[in-house]
């Protein structure tokens, strides 16, 4: 080495210190890159998997596509709730959302009110992350376009095509469907303690859920199962491109069928005009509810998108009750409707139909007068029925006890409730000595007194039906074999529902049932009847039986006018009628209930049964080829020669041509 | 030409000879870590040459040739400029204190005219050459244990101090690390090495309840648990894990990466543009991109080890501490095993400012290189 170096001790000593130091800290370096590499191979080689899938939990989300709500159809297939598209507008937040700036960006495509747009910027803060909130929704197709188009400028914001629940009959239905409203913490609660896992489908904006009847009973069924869009998505949020072959189809909601009839539902309200009441009409011979309408009722539609409280606070406290399903969740007492079990229990009790009790107007027994709406004179149980006659039945009821008359009216629907797939049916009361010790707590009225046989012999006091019973029991007078059940819900899901008709005989004697019925067909039929006039169909020789019935709401005072005029709405008494036809072969039972209405006897529901009654008859195929006699045709040999007839060259698979017939002789 | 005829005095001097003793190896491996950093910019940016991956080739350009440049300068002019350097950067950092400008919750960048700079950054480079400068003229024994050992800590002190009030933790400790490994290469006791890793050891849990702001001793926590706050503060680590075990042995391809296409990886094309990387190219590419860190810092190590100044020598090292750090403490943090500190990873990450520190001192290193046989003479510990 000849260049020029200098040598001393000094420099040594540090160059030495120094290259072993070097030496030192660059192998330490070397370590940490090894270290460097061996982390790489733990993460990049070992546990690959597991970051190759959050990477793809990153870059894919599955957007939950809800399913349309199943359709509820009417027996004959008319749409009672279906679903109509709804253009909405949705805001998901990131964490470095600007959310002001997005609803400021909005509000310039859309009306956005400064109140409205204050609670968003909070609902949208609140929410959490990357679930969206609703900013509109029904926006016109102009708006929906307008926001698609500036998409890219504005992250977080979807605007997508819902689907929002319709009801076409708006307020017909109404009781028996009920309706779909946003889920609460009430819903959310409600599944978590039957201790089922939530349904992601709840937190969906715009998913409704169902409030009341068929959408509530049937709400799992209805509400098919979410399906799922597979999307890449960006760090924020936003959309890049769709994956269809990775979606998942959403399962829609079944279909449900019910055995109400639109046409004649919807005559129901029509009849029902102003009053308030119901009209339930059922099938004699299968059981199934046809019309089951409760008046005046509300238009589904406007708890579909959230109700307001003003709106709410009037339907609630308007004293004709629209919320109330007076078919089913309303009890009142029957008056003289009850009169056939009164007569069902005392042909059972061995009361010969024929021994005669007088009505001369009153009748003192116990310590005061009872009094009969008429003077009806001598009478037998099938002029008691025809006319109605209190005094008959205030004896005959005597003569047979509490006890037996319950026994029939339970065998015939009262007291209990019926399996149609809706809930909030009312039992009502059906009293007996025994219910009577069972439901007071007072000593003093536990005991059964006689004045409580005489008042349940013409269907007051210790016994409170609804207008679903009523019905059920003409039904099954009607039928005279079955205990029939009521059926509302057709078929779910294609899957038919169990018939009313599969049911056990009635436990009482064709004869008596045939006695009953034939009280009743004279107060339809008979000049005298109570209802002659109000039952007329019109329809030939299908005729029409019936009962009428007034039930009071208030006391009378001694020597006050029993009549109605005069007195305000909520005092008046009840109106009812119950009837079944065609007589011979009945059909159609129908009961129907005017609260308040009219001044008793056939005055307001009876004349309304006869048209829902027409209704359900001239519908039925069987009746209106009756009613539509076609000339009578003889009967043609058909190797006879047609006579007058020009020859024709006999064309294969054409119809015959038409023949002039003469009439034959009958 | 032939090693007698350098022999000849003068004959190094000549810019054509200085030119030639340049290590163009060094040279080669740097560019292809610039090259690197630029494809992956290209590739995030959704194959696009802007924003980032021109700019960044075209100013490594630049400090290419100032490198070049740089290493032409004499060792003396060096050290001539070693302690004015340090005292203006000092100064600068001062000034940061009262006029700089706020930026992300920190002071780091001043302006002074058209210029807009972080004068941490000029002290990475001063420090360096303040302690060389300083333990040139020192004695073994003196740098062994002496009172004189006074002086390098408080030059180191200074700045550290300084720098972390900004508050910018990564470039506080990387002088503070490049510091002492100086006056470890400059033959610090072993005592005292000892005494001081005790000290940290114990100082380094008070740090955390004591000093550290809020945000810091949070990505102190994610570290352990970043599930606990995956899109708060652990989702820098969460994000650039997934990243990097996403790509896997050969990783997703290039411009394939779902992580950085999609911008779920942050500051992709910065301080976490290794995890881009590692998406993209998988194991493969890191371990290459980390061989060829490991290959500069071995060659510059060399080249202090070649020197036949003690100021070259130190300075050198000084320098690869500096880079060696820079490429350890990024790594670590990319791959979750120290906390987030802003600290890119040089030559590879998008940033004019530390690129710019690094080809300043790698100039240092290659005039060392070149001037490996000139010996420079001062006054045994004068300042000047």
């Amino acid at each position: 080495m000849s260049e020029p170096t200098i040598f001393f001790t000094e420099v040594n000593e540090r160059q030495g210190a120094f290259t072993r130091r070097a030496f030192l800290l660059g192998g330490l370096t070397g370590v940490g890159l090894v270290a460097l590499g061996g982390r790489l191979v733990h993460l990049q080689v070992l546990e690959a998997n597991r970051y190759q899938k959050l990477a793809q939990s990153n870059q894919f989300n599955f957007r939950l596509v809800p399913p349309p709500r199943g359709v509820i159809l009417d027996r004959n297939g008319v749409t009672l709730a279906s679903n109509r598209p709804n253009f909405r507008l949705l805001v998901s937040r990131e964490t470095d959302t600007d959310v002001e700036g997005i609803v400021d960006k909005l509000a310039q495509l859309v009306p956005i009110t400064d109140e409205r747009r204050e609670r968003l910027i909070r609902d949208i803060k609140r929410a959490p992350r990357k679930s969206p909130v609703q900013v509109m929704e029904d926006m016109s197709w102009e708006e929906f376009s307008r926001i698609n188009v500036r998409s890219p400028e504005l992250p977080g914001v979807t605007a997508d095509m819902g689907e929002v629940r319709v009801y076409p009959f708006g307020g017909a239905f109404a009781h028996v469907i009920g309706y779909v409203a946003r889920v609460n913490d009430r819903d959310i609660k409600a599944v978590t303690e039957q201790g089922l896992s939530i349904d992601p489908l709840l937190y969906n904006p715009g998913f409704r859920i169902g409030r009341q009847g068929v959408e509530k009973a049937f709400d799992i069924e209805l509400r098919g199962k979410a399906g799922a869009q597979k999307q890449e998505v960006d760090a924020q949020g936003r959309v890049v491109r769709n994956d269809p072959e990775g979606d998942i189809p959403p399962m829609p909601g079944k279909e449900i069928r019910l055995t109400l009839d639109s046409d004649i539902q919807q005559r129901a309200l029509e009849v029902m005009g102003e009053e308030s009441g119901a009209i339930v009409l059922m099938d004699c011979r299968t059981g199934d509810l046809l019309c089951m309408a409760s008046a005046p009722s509300f238009d589904a539609n406007r708890f579909v998108k959230g109700l307001s409280t003003p709106e709410y606070k009037a339907l609630a406290e308007y004293e004709r009750k629209p919320l109330l399903d007076k078919a089913m969740s309303g009890t009142y007492p029957p008056g003289s409707t009850f009169k056939p079990m009164v007569a069902m229990a005392a042909l059972e009790a061995g009361v010969d139909p024929n021994v005669r009790i007088n009505c001369s107007g009153g009748w003192y027994f116990g310590n005061r007068t009872w009094r009969c709406w008429g003077r009806h004179g001598s009478q037998n149980m099938h002029e008691a029925i025809k006319n109605s006659c209190d005094i008959y039945f205030y004896q005959t009821a005597l003569k047979v006890g509490p006890d037996g008359i319950a026994k029939a009216a339970q065998a015939f629907g009262f007291g209990q409730t019926f399996d149609i797939g809706i809930p909030g049916q009312k039992k009502g009361i059906v009293g007996s000595r025994e219910w009577k010790r069972k439901a007071n707590r007072n000593p003093a009225n536990r005991t059964w007194f006689p004045g409580d046989t005489v008042n349940y012999g013409i269907g007051q006091g210790l016994i409170a039906v609804n207008p679903l019973q009523l019905a059920v029991m003409t039904a099954r007078l009607a039928n005279g074999r079955k205990a029939l059940s009521p059926r509302l819900v057709k078929s779910v899901g294609g899957v038919e529902r169990p018939r009313g008709d599969a049911a056990p005989d009635l436990p009482y004697a064709q004869e008596f049932l045939e006695y009953v019925r034939g009280g009743m067909i004279a107060v339809a039929n008979d000049a005298s009847g109570t209802a002659f006039r109000q039952s007329q169909l019109g329809l030939g020789d299908i005729r029409m039986a019936g009962k009428t019935g007034t039930a009071q709401v208030r006391v009378f005072r001694e020597g006050e006018s029993r009549k109605s005029a005069g007195f305000r709405w909520g005092l008046r008494d009840h109106n009812w009628y119950i009837a079944f036809a065609p007589i011979e072969a009945p059909r159609y039972a129908i009961s129907v209930l005017i609260e308040h209405g009219g001044m008793g006897g056939g005055t307001a529901a009876a004349p309304r049964a006869r048209e829902v009654m027409r209704m359900a008859l001239l519908k039925d195929p069987e009746i209106r080829a009756r009613i539509e006699q076609p000339m009578p045709m003889p009967e043609l040999d058909p190797a006879a020669p047609i006579e007058g007839a020009a020859p024709e060259p006999a064309i294969e698979g054409a119809p015959p041509p038409p023949t002039p017939t003469p009439e034959a002789p009958q | 030409m032939t090693a007698s005829a350098l022999t000849r005095p003068g004959e190094r001097d000549r810019l054509i000879i200085k030119f030639a003793e340049i290590d163009w190896t060094f040279c080669l491996v740097l560019c292809l870590i610039a090259g690197a950093g630029a494809l992956i910019m290209f590739s995030a940016a959704d194959l696009s040459w802007t924003p980032w991956a021109w700019p960044h080739l075209s100013r490594f350009a630049i400090f290419f040739v100032l490198m070049i440049v740089l290493a032409m300068c004499p060792l003396t002019l060096w050290f001539q400029v070693a302690y004015p350097v340090y005292v203006v950067a000092l100064v600068l950092l001062v000034g940061v204190e009262f006029f700089g400008d706020v930026s992300k919750g920190a002071q780091r960048w001043l302006q002074i005219g058209p210029l807009r700079f972080q004068p941490s950054e000029i002290m990475k480079v001063g420090v360096v050459l303040a302690l060389a400068r300083f333990y040139h003229g020192m004695s073994a024994d003196s740098a062994r244990a002496s009172w004189w050992l006074l002086v390098p800590a408080a030059l180191i002190a200074m700045p550290t101090l300084l720098v972390a009030h900004q508050p910018d933790l990564g470039t506080s400790l990387l002088i503070l690390f490049t510091g002492v490994a100086i006056m470890i290469l400059a033959g610090l006791s072993w005592k005292f090495i000892a005494a001081g890793i005790g000290a940290v050891a114990v100082a380094a849990p008070m740090m955390y309840f004591f000093v550290l702001h809020e945000y810091q001793r949070t990505r102190v926590d994610v570290l352990f648990n970043p599930a606990a706050d995956p899109s708060g503060a652990g989702y820098h680590i969460l994000q650039s894990k997934i990243a990097l075990g996403a790509g896997g042995l050969m990783g997703k391809g290039f411009g394939l990466g779902s992580q950085s296409q999609l911008n779920f990886l942050p500051e992709k094309h910065t301080d976490f543009i290794f995890a881009a990387l590692a998406e993209e190219f998988g194991f493969a590419g890191c371990f290459s991109i980390l061989f060829l860190y490991g290959a500069v810092i071995f060659m510059a190590l060399r080249t202090a080890s070649i020197s036949h100044s003690h100021f070259g020598r130190l300075a050198t090292a000084g320098v690869t501490a500096t880079f060696a750090l820079y490429v350890l403490i990024n790594g670590a943090m990319v791959m979750g095993l120290a906390p987030v500190v802003g600290v890119p990873m040089p030559l590879l990450s998008y940033g004019g400012t530390v690129m710019l520190t690094v080809m300043i001192g790698f100039g240092l290193v290659q005039s060392v290189r070149v001037h490996r046989y000139s010996e420079v003479t001062a006054g045994r510990g004068a300042l000047l």
